[in-house]
């Protein structure tokens, strides 16, 4: 669980290469000025290249902060990831 | 492997902002996002030491972005199926009936004569990159997806009408689909991303069409010259041991790969690249077997021949020397790992391949990489010219050799030398730029330019521009050197002064090919400056650089001085130490 937290912070880091590591786990859209829509996308494209998973745009609505994310990965990824399942 | 994004957006992050900018525009009709990322990163690997910054449009306006677009050093245009017409992407209902396909191909139509028209005048200020469309068509037609229809045929074939007649034009670049197609085999239109932000590629698809665009920005200039090895390489067996009727290169002998290489090899003479032959071996069999077998590399393509049973390292000195160019603008192709190894470590700067000769499918693709290495925009008079002089140079030197110190002058008077000298400056001739961007060793700095960089320079009124071609008895060598400045009025205290009528010419790029030495060319060209220009100084912008040995040379021996930036010659100073002159000099409107 601690990897997949240390991967996502890694995603946070590369689309918003300002934001010190520190408040990577408590950040979300409203809180940062840079999370536009156009770095929303990027960071969700991260997280998908990152992840190897395709995000809907119903879902994709929801993610705005690093919580949500992460609630999200651990709760819908990890439940389908081969290797978790083992 | 494509680049990812995560370590595009490393690669542009990393960056210094204090670099130098290089300004390039994406125009496309999507929202460029990951392409742009993707784009500069791969700018970013190709041009280290520069700051890409990549300029995007408007959405849905590839039109007007073409319209607007000015101050780039160049553009990428990428053109996809929508920009033709809305009704072939997602994001617009048009409609997609049967009866609606002819005006479909109508309204392609129309967007292809508006494009042609608007990257046609694009194309004359800034060096364009175009892509046509990547993605597949929408279920469009009304046949199944496996049978052409006439309709996608029709669509197709007038795009590529569109794009043969745009390959045409001068600074315009097209991006090949066949290169396309091997980076970026898998799946490429997103259509979740489409939807949702308007962006119709997947990350591999961006990223390898990024990579491929990014090369075409830079369009690396090509390597001069090839040397080959003879047996395994240039063709099947050892000429030694099977004798001259042993060796082969065709299908019945299943050596037909050998007779690819020497097709392309034959290719690359013709446009220009020098070819030489490093072999260890008997020089009379060699003789033998290129006048009895009839190679298809024939031994007119070749300079000089390099047979004998020293070390290839040595070989490859000497044709580097009859060249007159340095070890990183070769290419080394042989059969023995051994041998490359060797000649690797005597010139670090070859590129040096082994030629596989046991499997065809490698071999194949070492003649893809050869084109890649070799290719170039355009072939050029110069082109057809440089191995002939570089034989004729042989003469003149041995000629040089038996003359006694003090009669060289007499020598070069001659032979009959005459040099042409234009100061037209457009249209933008592309061989200027080639030379100015190609030449090592007679170059003031080592400078290179972009095309738009280039021609905004020489717009401006104070710009002088030079262009010499040469010819004597021993035939014509082409356009060898370019010269480029400021005319600058200054005052006695040598700043610039309106009022004063002394004036001096600041070089800020002189180049001469090293086709053009021994013959002192140089002197005639200073010569010239200070009579046509009515200039009393010369300032050069000399830097010293790792090969400009000969220009550091001339300036020393010119003004009795060492070469330094921004270093000075008088009309005064030149007349004291130039030689008499040994060539008629004339002008021409074009050179």
């Amino acid at each position: 669980m601690a990897e997949l937290e240390s991967r996502l912070a890694n995603c946070f880091a590369t689309a918003f290469p300002e934001l010190d590591p520190q408040e990577i786990p408590s950040v979300s859209m409203g809180s940062l000025a840079s999370w536009d829509s156009l770095a929303g996308i990027t960071l969700l494209s991260l997280i998908e290249e990152e992840f190897g998973l395709g995000i809907s745009p119903d879902d994709a609505a929801g993610l705005v902060s690093f919580d949500l994310i992460l609630h999200y990965l651990q709760k819908d990824y990890l439940q389908v990831s081969p290797e978790d399942s083992k | 492997m494509t680049m990812k994004l995560a370590e595009a957006l490393k690669v542009v992050q990393s960056v210094p902002s204090h670099a130098p900018p290089l300004q390039v525009a994406l125009l496309c009709g999507f929202t460029p996002l990951h392409l742009e990322t993707f784009l500069r990163a791969h700018l970013c690997k190709l041009f280290p030491g520069r700051s890409p910054n990549v300029e995007t449009g408007l959405y849905g306006d590839l039109i007007g972005n073409l319209q607007r677009v000015a101050g780039v050093s160049a553009a990428v245009v990428v053109i996809e199926w929508p920009d033709l017409d809305p009704r072939l992407g997602l994001r617009r209902l048009g409609g997609w009936e049967p009866s609606q396909l002819q005006d479909i191909l109508g309204e392609v139509n129309r967007s292809c004569d508006l494009l042609q028209s608007n990257v046609a005048a694009a194309a004359q200020n800034i060096p364009l990159v175009l892509c046509f469309p990547t993605l597949p068509l929408v279920p469009v037609s009304f046949t199944a997806l496996s049978r052409a229809s006439e309709f996608t045929l029709e669509l197709r074939s007038r795009v590529a009408s569109l794009s043969a007649a745009l390959s045409h034009l001068p600074g315009v670049r097209i991006v090949d689909p066949q290169r396309l197609d091997a980076l970026s085999s898998s799946r490429r239109l997103d259509v979740n991303s489409d939807l949702s932000a308007g962006f119709p590629y997947t990350l591999s698809h961006a990223s390898a069409l990024a990579e491929v665009l990014a090369g075409l920005v830079l369009n690396p200039q090509a390597k001069k010259g090839l040397i080959t090895d003879l047996d395994d390489t240039l063709w099947r067996g050892i000429l030694g041991e099977v004798g001259v009727q042993g060796i082969s290169w065709d299908l019945d002998n299943h050596s037909q790969i050998h007779a690819l290489y020497q097709q392309l090899l034959h290719s690359l003479a013709a446009s220009g690249t020098l070819i030489a032959v490093a072999s260890k071996n008997v020089r009379s069999l060699v003789e033998e077997a290129f006048a009895a077998r009839d190679p298809i590399l024939c031994e007119t393509d070749i300079f000089p021949f390099e047979v004998h049973w020293g070390a290839k390292s040595e070989s490859v000195a000497r044709i580097l020397g009859a060249w007159n160019i340095a070890a990183d603008d070769v290419v080394c192709v042989d059969d023995s790992p051994m041998d490359l190894a060797e000649i690797k470590a005597a010139h670090p700067g070859a590129e040096c391949v082994l030629f596989p000769r046991e499997n065809p499918q490698a071999a194949y693709e070492l003649l893809e990489r050869l084109r890649d290495w070799f290719g170039k925009d355009r072939i050029s008079q110069e082109d057809g010219l440089r191995a002939a002089s570089l034989r004729a140079n042989v003469e003149l030197q041995h000629g040089m050799e038996q003359a006694s110190p003090g009669t060289v002058g007499d020598f070069l008077r001659q032979i009959d030398g005459k040099l042409t000298l234009s100061s037209q400056k457009l249209p933008l001739d592309s061989r200027s730029l080639e030379l100015v961007n190609k030449t090592n060793q007679f170059n003031l700095n080592g400078r290179r330019f972009q095309e738009a960089e280039w021609q905004n320079w020489l717009n401006a009124p104070d710009a002088v521009f030079v262009a010499a071609s040469y010819r004597d008895k021993y035939g014509p060598l082409g356009k060898i050197a370019v010269i480029a400045g400021d005319l600058l009025n200054v005052n006695v205290n040598g700043l610039n002064s309106d009022s004063s009528g002394k004036r001096r010419l600041r070089i800020r790029t002189w180049v001469m090919s090293c086709r053009a030495f021994s013959r002192l060319i140089e002197y005639e060209c200073v010569r010239w400056l200070f009579a046509k220009l009515d200039v009393e100084e010369l300032e050069f912008d000399f830097l010293p650089t790792a090969r400009n040995t000969p220009m550091q040379n001339f300036l020393q021996q010119v003004r009795n001085a060492p070469a330094e930036p921004h270093c000075r010659l008088s009309r005064a100073q030149f007349l004291q130490s130039c030689p008499t002159s040994s060539h008629v000099v004339e002008e021409s409107p074009n050179g």
